[in-house]
């Protein structure tokens, strides 16, 4: 039980939470973080081990609790998942989409598909196909590390093209926004290519004169170019929707020199883990404010329970579940009292806090639900995947896994009409698309197509794509041929990945499971997810065909396998989780890991759960910051604009704690 | 046994098209060969059914090497259909688990699905081990010796990489 009271009670570690942290730390107030993860190790050697280990490198192959466990692979359980009923701080992995039927496989839950529906039917309910992190320092353990910021036409969907909601305030948001941007840009290290971004803000009609800030630069160079950028850079003369198509150098959260943390070394890593550091984790700014001396921070510590005072409305303390392992019994409880309190557990684990904490006889559907809209909007960047071979070698599978993008495509009038994306640019080969190196390998050694690069498969550009038509169908390689045949084809694999804007809809939202729970005995999420709207699946139409189109520009074959039709309806292991129908198109979609959208601020406390200084509207000493309050997806990776809200935010807090220390010292000194 | 390690080496470098410096150079101090060999062994033993597999392949390359033939037609008369499906299979097998570090499954074609093909890692050492990233002139994702900026320069020739 904790008895001493802080200024600032945290749920969550992760970047939002650290830099609130560091903020209030650095000025003197006492704060303290509930961490439900296990602590950050003092050398990531052992994260690296369980990563060189894992038979599925996906994004939270590192990190506890474990992804799986090949020894308890059974028939019914092929990739040996863990049981998140066991398991005290389970999260969503990206191995659990394809259980997403099987709640003992799959630690969110899911609504059963309504009967009736065929491939195309906008109500079809699907995986949500992105995850997280729960372990000291959150999720940017796995990010990518790109860097962007939102437009402000992105905080005036509704106003400009009719669409979604507006953020409140709109343009004057990203104009307030603009200092914490730059905080934020220096708070991650940002290695940027100032020019670069200077003509993309000037397409989209961000001017330099004090929408950005005039003295503003990045804080390192650009991260050079990798050879497969140089090849997709020379698109130049081909528009979409009326908008012109370049690549540019992306903003990154890795070092492009030597600093506080290391230079890159293009360990090709960075999701799921840089082995050095050289990219920004949020645990660099947890250690700031852990150093300030004024932050606590305790592990293995699950928030449980938000406390109310009935008179007052205001927040009372925050109870938690204390464990020693993982998969064993809770080892104590306790509850954490402050003057303020802040939630930072990430767009699903927060609203799951939020109902959770539904015994305060005022609030019966949960803290600060009010609007009822706390669960709501669940949005993610949904992603189109397309990939191909170039002409000639720009040798895949080195460097960042990232290094430059299309941007120019992420605003303009089509958004009248369809969903804005950005198009990132994979440097690692097929990895992603089609889990090469595998995969091409195994065709070549056993004579299987599942490539499409050793059979008689023919593109949508209508090209025939055996990749050595000298060679026949199903060939089964060795020695110097296979060596050959592999080089080849992996030296010139590419990959697009179209970010694309999805709208906020009432209806996708995280609930409280009714009948599973974790260890803890707390209720597991129970997420609907639906892709709706036409507006999005014409961004999927429009991805299909520009890819195609990009592909020609330079001279590349397109591989992309158009998904198999999706089967809504049998046994569990039989139902598709990520594909849908659209005229007459088969598509898959892919997470981002954007989660966004789910405790959303507003100008109404109708309509929104936190009011724009990212406060409670029912609880005024309650505060929430991540991507949750995220009106709408937009069209940038949320982090940036994750940090500077929270910059935004612990101004806002400390301002309070001001106000809130005077207003007491003066009821002091008018009652004595 | 070390006269096992020898055909085993032996009969990879030529169903990989890597050189015995690459795959078991004189000074080894990964030693990948000898947490293979014993994979090699008992899975095949496993998977076939047949106790003296593994010594028949083993037998077969020896003798063909004792002939002198070129690589390439030891390679073929090792994957020769008319040694029997498991024989063939289990070379092929070789291939894969140098390439990728792990053992294969092979998945058969269902109403919905072509064949295709999932792997068990051996172990850490055989995943950094593995030849798939330097067939690809390049390292293991998360274990590169690289500095800044390489990857904005061709690497150095494929030969360099298999040693051939
Ligand atoms: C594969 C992948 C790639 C990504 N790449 C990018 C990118 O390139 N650019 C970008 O902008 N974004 C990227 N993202 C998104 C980015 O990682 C997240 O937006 C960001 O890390 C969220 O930070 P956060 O502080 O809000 O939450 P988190 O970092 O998730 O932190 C939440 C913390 O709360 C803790 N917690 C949860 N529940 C409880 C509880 N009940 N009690 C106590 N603590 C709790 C968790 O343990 C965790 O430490 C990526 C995401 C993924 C999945
Ligand atoms: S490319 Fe490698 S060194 Fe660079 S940030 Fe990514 S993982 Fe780290």
């Amino acid at each position: 039980m904790t008895t001493q009271t802080y200024d600032l009670v945290i749920v969550g570690s992760g970047i939002s939470g650290s830099i609130v942290a560091y903020e209030l730390g650095r000025q003197g107030k006492k704060v303290l973080i509930l961490e439900a993860g296990q602590e950050v190790p003092v050398d990531r050697s052992g994260y690296m081990r369980t990563f060189f280990k894992a038979n599925a490198k996906t994004p939270e192959s590192p990190y506890p609790p474990t992804t799986q466990d090949p020894k308890a692979s059974t028939p019914d359980n092929p990739l040996g998942l863990p049981d998140p009923a066991l398991e005290n701080v389970p999260r969503y992995t990206v191995l659990q989409i394809n259980s997403w039927r099987n709640p003992a496989q799959c630690y969110f839950t899911y609504p059963p598909q309504a009967p009736g529906l065929t491939g195309d039917s906008p109500e079809v309910v699907f995986a949500f196909a992105s995850s997280y992190e729960r372990i000291g320092g959150g999720t940017t353990w796995h990010w990518l590390g790109t860097s962007l910021r939102h437009f402000w036409h992105d905080f005036e969907l509704k106003t400009l093209y009719g669409h979604g909601v507006d953020w409140p305030g709109g343009q004057q948001f990203y104009q307030a926004l603009v200092p914490y941007y730059e905080k934020a840009t220096k708070e991650i290290g940002v290695s940027g290519d100032k020019a670069a971004m200077d003509k993309i803000y000037t397409q989209f009609d961000v001017e330099p004169s004090g929408k950005y800030g005039p003295d503003y630069d990045y804080p390192m160079p650009p991260i050079v170019a990798s050879l497969v950028d140089n090849l997709f850079a020379t698109v130049t003369d081909m528009t979409v929707d009326g908008n012109p198509v370049y690549s540019s150098p992306t903003p990154q959260g890795r070092n492009s020199l030597p600093g506080d943390r290391r230079q890159c070394a293009g360990n090709t890593n960075c999701i799921p883990i840089c082995p050095i550091q050289a990219k920004y984790d949020a645990t660099v700014t947890l250690a700031n404010a852990l150093q300030t001396g004024n932050v606590d921070i305790l592990y293995r510590t699950v928030a449980s329970n938000i406390q109310v005072d009935a008179a007052t409305g205001e927040v009372t303390g925050i109870d938690y579940i204390t464990y020693d392992d993982h998969l064993g019994p809770p080892s104590g409880t306790g509850t954490a009292v402050g003057t303020k309190y802040l939630l930072a557990a990430h767009a699903i684990e927060t609203p799951r806090l939020l109902l959770m904490s539904n015994k305060n006889a005022k609030f019966p559907d949960g803290v600060a639900n009010s609007s009822g809209q706390v669960g709501r909007n669940l949005m993610d960047h949904i992603m189109y995947l397309a990939w191909g071979l170039a002409k000639d070698p720009v040798y895949a599978y080195r460097g960042p896994l990232s290094t430059s993008g299309y941007e120019s495509l992420r605003d303009g009038a089509f958004r009248k009409n369809r969903s804005a994306y950005r198009i990132e640019i994979g440097n690692e080969g097929w990895q992603w698309a089609a889990n090469d190196p595998y995969t091409t390998l195994a065709d070549f050694v056993f004579g299987q197509n599942a490539s499409q690069l050793n059979g008689n498969s023919v593109n949508q550009q209508g090209q025939p794509l055996r990749f050595n038509p000298s060679l026949p169908a199903n060939s089964q390689l060795f020695g110097q041929q296979l060596v050959d045949t592999l080089n080849g084809v992996y030296i010139r694999q590419i990959r697009l990945g179209y970010l694309i804007e999805q709208l906020p809809d009432p209806d996708n939202r995280v609930q409280l499971s009714p009948t599973e729970t974790d260890h803890l005995g707390l209720p597991r999420p129970l997420v609907t997810y639906r892709i709706r709207n036409d507006y999005e699946r014409e961004a999927f139409v429009s991805a299909k065909a520009v890819s195609t189109e990009i592909f020609n520009a330079i001279g590349a074959t397109e591989y992309t396998i158009p998904p198999p039709d999706p089967v809504l309806y049998g046994a569990p292991n039989e139902v598709t989780a990520t594909n849908f129908q659209y005229k007459g198109n088969n598509f898959t979609f892919y997470g981002a890991g954007h989660i966004v959208g789910t405790y959303r601020i507003g100008d109404e406390k109708t309509n929104s759960v936190l009011n724009p200084r990212q406060q409670s509207w029912d609880h005024a000493n309650l505060y929430m910051v991540g991507s949750g309050v995220f009106p709408t997806v937009a069209t940038g990776n949320p982090t940036l604009t994750i940090a500077a809200l929270a910059f935004q935010a612990a101004d806002n807090i400390l301002q309070d704690l001001k106000q809130s220390s005077e207003e007491e010292a003066e009821a002091m000194a008018s009652s004595s | 046994m070390s006269n096992d390690m020898d055909n085993f080496v032996g009969l990879s470098v030529v169903l990989t098209g890597f050189s015995r410096e690459v795959l078991a150079p004189d000074l080894d101090p990964v030693d990948i060969k000898s947490e293979y060999l014993p994979v090699f062994t008992a899975n095949v033993t496993k998977e076939s059914g047949d106790p003296s597999l593994v010594a028949d392949i083993f037998q077969k390359y020896a003798m063909l090497q004792s002939q002198t033939l070129t690589p390439q037609q030891i390679g073929e008369a090792m994957l020769d259909p008319a040694n029997g499906e498991a024989f063939v299979l289990a070379c092929r097998k070789l291939i894969f688990m140098w390439y990728a570090g792990a053992w294969p499954t092979i998945v058969p074609a269902s109403a919905t699905a072509q064949a295709s093909t999932v792997s068990d890692l051996i172990s850490a050492k055989a995943y950094t081990a593995s030849l798939v990233w330097q067939v690809m002139q390049s390292h293991p994702m998360g274990d590169s010796n690289y500095r800044y900026g390489y990857w904005n320069k061709p690497p150095v020739p494929l030969s360099d990489y298999t040693g051939q």
